[in-house]
């Protein structure tokens, strides 16, 4: 059904270079409901929708990568060419709508005349012409149309205007009479030669000269009297002139500059930083209590049954291991959208490209390294703007190595664990301490693995960084707010099901074989009973079973298989370890859970030694571990598309996982040598 | 034989040619580093590399060592 109706639909691509208002235009002509899709076993997305029906056009429409030139030149790029010519879901275009613009045209027609010696049927939406006309010229369409021997229209995405006159040039283009007389669109430009690049290039020069004309009426007064006053000031100025805006120049002069570039740098990440955490921490508690509500209404209204702990326990609380990252994710976005769209991010690439090429990254991994922060699910979804292969997944392989929100829960017990009440201040140090070391973790194995890369990542690319600094802007709010929604339903859509299904098999494993335990009931109050019988069910359950399996890897880091069954079911979500604590160690109060957890956790005894489980070297050793480790299953998952194979994932799996133990067994052990029990 | 990595600062130039032996050569060319424009260093990182050069009324950065393969008139 689905595929036919899709087959009857013409279909529209919109192919333009980056930062040509491609997007808006899509936004434009879409409305609201428009999708994201994957092409299928890449990383390439596209968006598409149908054309609002105001226009009355019958047409999906839809929005490709912004490419340079049709000759790729990176894996993506080349996933972005080839679907131009046969989308395996979409088919090949019908009509290609190419956008320029007006201020960059000798650069952005480059694509435009490619696709049109290519065959395509092409209608060029010529965009930015406000920025020119603030210049005192404008495009002459009708010449351009003339010379190029397609369709030239003029539009504005963001007021709307040429719309119109854009779609009534589409409409008989999608005529199936005009139809038949398609011709194929072919290959011309892979690996296209200089000289023919060269020509191509002057073909353009000479157009751009016959095309851009000085504005002949200008209706704005504002804007004429700009224009006077601009030719009276400077009566030389000439179109031509290779320098961007003089706004764009003045602020670089600030923002790049060699002395205050850096700081400013550090102060702009700082304070998204302390955004993800601060903004984001009363909307996390709110998801955490909403779902702590839901689980408990849920399971006394279903009674102590499996299915009520089922629905409780596994889905309610998994859906909420989900969602309680949402709000960090959702302001990530924002702010790394805001930063973008105003043309900070690209600079910010620039500014630390040279350090990060030391240890085999690029300038741009230090965006998917910043959400790292937050979660590396969307952090690995953002390493998709890396080009270069090898440094896309160098950059993925390191990004669980940066400390996530899902660990701070865990840090903040243990590090309650060692701070004495009196200095609460330590503990402060203590997490700074710890994000700096896994900031240099990750940049220590980053520069190994670059020595070694030949092993580990197999992809072999030249590493180049060629960006534009697109001019400074204002940021479209509405459109930053859209893409933030987007990519935040990406990330549920993605980790999810993931997270999701393996929680229910965590808890599974903790309420399995031994569903309902018999205990001692005398002289016990309800509440005491429920928390026995979770007790009694965990610690005799498959999750202990395999515990005590463990047993011999944990002793010699003086833990019991007690940690290692929390350790396990901390793989579902790190922050599992705070709760699967709780319930191994029978705290009882649920009212102030971190201060009985730490009660249990200082009454606690070896089993094997008889000596107290935690201890100062301990604790610092399950730290340790907590930074190296590769314990998140949905992060496996997720890097496993990402990269097109468990080759990387594996390698993330074993080498930090072990990493992690070593780190621990040498840190525990060096501590009790030196005096800490 | 002058390239646009030695250029200083607020300099301007005319590219010549640029290198077809380099491994980048295509997408210099095809973001618009062509023989017979003007450019003009005007900013770097801290770190001196990437540079930013204006060209064609916006600004392009790239490393060193791609803005070696521009060479100037």
């Amino acid at each position: 059904m689905n595929t036919a109706s899709l087959e009857k639909l013409n279909l529209i691509t919109l192919v333009g270079p980056p930062n040509s208002g491609k997007t808006t235009l899509f936004n434009k002509l879409s409305g609201k409901n428009y999708k994201t899709v994957n092409y299928p076993g890449s990383t390439v997305e596209y968006s598409t929708c149908k054309i609002q029906s105001k226009f009355g056009i019958e047409a999906d429409v839809l929005d490709s990568p912004g490419i340079i030139s049709l000759n790729p030149n990176s894996p993506d790029e080349e996933v972005s060419v080839n679907s131009l010519y046969n989308h395996p879901e979409f088919g090949s275009p019908h009509l290609v709508i190419a956008t320029a613009d007006a201020s960059q045209i000798s650069r952005h027609l480059l694509l435009a005349k490619q696709l049109i010696e290519s065959d395509f049927n092409v209608i060029v939406a010529i965009t930015m012409n406000d920025i020119l006309a603030k210049r005192g010229y404008e495009v002459d369409e009708n010449k351009l149309a003339e010379e190029l021997g397609c369709g030239v229209i003029k539009v504005d995405g963001r007021t709307g205007t040429g719309i119109d006159k854009l779609i009534s040039c589409v409409k008989p283009k999608l005529n199936p009479d005009e139809k038949d007389e398609l011709k194929n669109p072919h290959k011309v430009f892979e690996n296209i030669d200089k000289e023919k690049l060269l020509d191509l290039y002057r073909e353009i020069e000479r157009i751009e000269k016959i095309v851009i004309v000085p504005v002949k009426n200008i209706t704005e007064p504002n804007l004429k009297k700009a224009n006077e006053k601009l030719k009276i000031l400077n009566p030389t100025l000439k179109y031509g002139s290779n320098r961007p805006d003089e706004r764009t120049l003045n602020i670089d002069k600030l923002l790049l500059s060699r002395r205050w570039g850096l700081i400013f740098f550090f102060l702009i990440m700082a304070f998204t930083f302390t955004s993800i955490f601060w903004i984001a921490d009363p909307f996390m508690k709110l998801v955490d209590e909403l779902f702590g509500y839901l689980s408990t209404n849920a399971s006394s209204i279903l009674g102590q049954t499996w299915y009520g702990d089922l629905i409780s326990d596994g889905i309610i609380s998994g859906t909420g291991a989900v969602l309680v990252f949402l709000p960090q994710i959702l302001i990530l976005f924002l702010i790394l959208g805001l930063l973008e769209d105003t043309g900070y991010l690209a600079r910010g690439a620039m500014l630390i490209d040279k350090p990060l090429s030391k240890i085999g990254l690029n300038g741009k991994s230090f965006v998917p390294m910043l959400s790292g922060f937050a979660c590396a699910i969307p952090a690995m979804l953002a390493a998709r703007t890396i080009s270069n292969r090898r440094e896309r997944l160098l950059t993925i392989f390191i990004i669980p190595l940066m400390s996530c929100s899902a660990r701070l829960p865990v840090y903040a017990l243990l590090i309650a664990f060692l701070t004495p009440a009196d200095k609460l201040w330590l503990g402060g140090i203590a997490l700074a301490l710890i994000y700096i070391s896994s900031i240099l973790g990750s940049l220590i194995v980053a520069a190994f693995i670059n020595k070694f890369n030949k092993r580990i990542i197999n992809a072999s690319d030249t590493s180049s960084f060629i960006l534009e600094l697109p001019a400074y802007r204002a940021p479209k709010i509405k459109n930053v707010i859209r893409n933030s929604f987007e990519n935040a339903k990406q990330y549920i859509y993605r980790a999810g099901p993931i997270i999701l299904v393996l929680s229910m098999v965590i808890w599974f494993l903790t309420y399995f074989p031994n569903h309902s335990p018999e205990i001692n009931t005398n002289g016990l109050s309800h509440e005491e009973i429920v928390q026995m019988v979770k007790a009694e069910r965990l610690s005799t359950s498959y999750a202990a079973d395999l515990g005590k399996f463990i047993q011999p890897v944990m002793s010699p880091l003086g833990m019991d298989w007690r940690i290692g069954v929390s350790l396990i079911a901390a793989f579902a979500a790190r922050e599992v370890f705070v709760s699967s604590l709780a319930m191994i160690f029978k705290v009882t109060d649920s009212s102030d859970l971190q201060s009985s957890i730490l009660l249990a956790m200082k009454n606690a005894v070896n089993e094997d030694t008889g000596k107290p489980l935690f201890t100062v070297s301990t604790i610092i050793g399950l730290i340790v571990f907590f930074i190296f480790a590769m314990q998140c299953l949905s992060t496996l998952a997720v890097s496993k598309k990402e990269t097109g194979g468990w080759r990387i994932p594996m390698l993330q799996l074993v080498i930090f996982t072990s990493t992690a133990y070593i780190l621990t067994l040498v840190t525990v052990n060096v501590l009790k040598f030196i005096g800490f029990s | 034989m002058k390239t646009a990595s030695e250029l200083n600062f607020g300099e301007r130039a005319i590219i010549s040619d640029v290198d077809n032996t380099h491994p980048s050569f295509r997408r210099i060319l095809e973001i618009g580093f062509t023989p017979g424009q003007e450019i003009e260093l005007v900013n770097s990182s801290a770190f001196k590399d990437p540079l930013a050069f204006s060209l064609r009324g916006t600004l392009i950065a790239i490393r060193k060592h791609e803005a070696d393969c521009i060479i100037l008139l």
